[in-house]
């Protein structure tokens, strides 16, 4: 195998991450049978890239939050409000929710204070998952701002998406599976939906927020434009890092179409509603952020 | 037609028959899968735990939000009523006048397109059915004429539902006379037409 780096190598700014390197490069493989995945807009092999996103994410983890209010104008929160509304945690009674990808906690809180200021349900619980021991740092410190720290409501477990234990995530034991902006980074997603359709009860939802390929033709080279050229440089003016914001915009536009995930979410097992935009998957802001549900029958 | 799809129809097709007992409502789509003869459900069952309906946002997510979820109930319904239409022994008319709350439901939407489409497609169906060989205006008349009595009978049956078949009977019979005086009052306007004419030629006024 020949490895070709073409790229340089970068050196973080910040009194955080001044001793982790983030290498960009490209590579050429003679040995056909080595798996490869994308990392954005690279390829890579498939064992590498939990390794680069967890980098990735432990370079962010602190900033998170203000970036995604840099980056999507603050739209993010709206996006994230709709998706927990559209789910209505707590209408039929007390939910058992795992949130995977959620180390932030931000869909966690919103799910319970959902339930909470709706139905009056406080025995709605959310189990927080995430592969990243710095973003789930991060949630925890913001739930200690909430009244439901230190509750049985929520908790927060480190764990693998495409594996998650099965002695502590045991088969047909939730009510609600979610995860926001967290899939795309995944290197393996039907490994994801498998494990997705295996911790669902019978007649439990599925439900993805993540942002997805833009069906308005206006709007989508005005998206491209501020993602490619905006972006970068608020994680680089914002957190001296510009190779992972390179990353996570790139990643937006390896995801699949929203019908190809929609098909994805079926061959893992799940019923999903027909084809179309309002049935499988709701667009958001034309396509810029998506909602996919699927439901285990 | 995949797995996936396959199971949403079976789900839509079980709540079309629980809509006796709990209407049009999301409540019979969440209770469908109660019905599914699904290995899963059996094997909760063994264990101990409740079969439960659907909860609300899977069935938001297999049907629609909101209404939406009821409209797609109705119209699995009504089509389902247009295929026993097809392949019943029973009269049509009693077939007709079994879709009423689904109609009523329709109506009173903002829109009344949906009303209106399904009436032709059961105007439609009828004509195919009693084998019409109308041709050219005839057949479009012959299908408005239907579409306006199933109509005409369905928000009778709103006021007075032990008298809509008769009601029914009695436009179609109506109907048919109808047509026939209609035939009638043409034929004899084209005799007087033609009086006419030979009358004005034969003073020199043509």
């Amino acid at each position: 195998m020949s490895l070709l780096c073409s790229g340089a190598i970068r050196q973080s700014a910040t009194r955080k991450w001044a001793s982790r390197t983030f290498i960009r490069c490209t590579s050429s493989y003679s040995d056909r049978d080595q798996k490869t995945t994308s990392f954005g807009f690279k390829t890579i092999p498939a064992h590498e890239k939990e390794s680069m996103v967890k980098n990735v994410f432990d370079s962010v983890a602190s900033n998170y939050d203000l970036m995604n209010d840099a980056m999507s104008l603050g739209v993010h929160r709206l996006w994230k409000d709709e998706f927990v509304s559209s789910l209505k945690p707590g209408r039929r009674g007390p939910m058992r929710c795992i949130d995977v990808a959620g180390g932030t906690g931000d869909i966690a809180l919103r799910l319970l204070d959902f339930a909470r200021e709706k139905y009056a349900d406080r025995e709605t619980s959310v189990e927080v998952v995430d592969i990243n021991a710095q973003m789930l740092k991060e949630g925890h410190r913001r739930f200690k701002q909430t009244m439901y720290h230190n509750t049985p409501q929520v908790s927060f477990h480190e764990a693998n998406a495409q594996e998650l234990p099965v002695e502590k995530f045991i088969d047909n034991s939730y009510d609600l599976y979610t995860i926001a902006f967290g899939i795309r980074n995944c290197t393996s997603i039907p490994d994801v939906l498998k494990e997705a359709y295996r911790v669902l009860k019978p007649g439990a939802t599925f439900a993805c927020l993540e942002f997805n390929k833009v069906t308005n033709p206006l709007l989508g080279p005005i998206y491209d434009q501020y993602s490619f050229s905006v972006i970068p440089l608020l994680g680089t003016l914002l957190t001296g890092d510009r190779a992972s914001y390179q990353y996570l915009v790139e990643s937006i536009r390896k995801f699949p179409s929203q019908p190809e995930f929609a098909q994805m979410i079926r061959d893992a097992g799940f019923v999903t509603g027909k084809d179309i935009d309002g049935a499988a998957w709701n667009n958001l802001w034309g396509g810029v952020a998506c909602i996919h549900t699927g439901v285990k029958v | 037609m995949s797995a996936s799809s396959l199971k949403r129809t079976q789900l839509l097709k079980i709540a079309t028959s629980l809509v006796k007992t709990h209407g049009f409502t999301r409540e019979a789509l969440a209770r469908s899968v109660l019905y599914l003869p699904n290995q899963k459900h059996v094997e909760s069952k063994q264990d101990n735990e409740d079969c439960q309906p659907l909860s609300d946002t899977a069935v938001s997510s297999l049907f629609g939000f909101g209404d939406a979820a009821r409209t797609t109930l109705i119209y699995a319904w009504l089509d389902e009523g247009i295929n026993h239409m097809s392949n019943s022994s029973q009269p049509a008319r009693n077939i007709f006048l079994g879709r009423e709350p689904a109609f009523t439901w329709l109506s009173l939407q903002f829109d009344p397109l949906p009303a209106l489409k399904h009436a032709h497609r059961i105007a439609d169906e009828a004509a195919y059915l009693s084998m019409d060989t109308s041709r050219e205006l005839a057949w479009y008349a012959r299908r408005i004429s239907l579409a306006g009595i199933y109509s005409a009978a369905e928000l009778h049956q709103l006021t007075s539902p032990s008298t809509a078949h008769s009601f029914l009977d009695s436009l179609l019979t109506g109907s048919s006379s109808l047509e026939q005086k209609l035939d009638d009052v043409m034929l004899y306007s084209d005799y007087v037409y033609k009086s006419w004419k030979g009358i004005l030629k034969s003073r020199g006024m043509l």
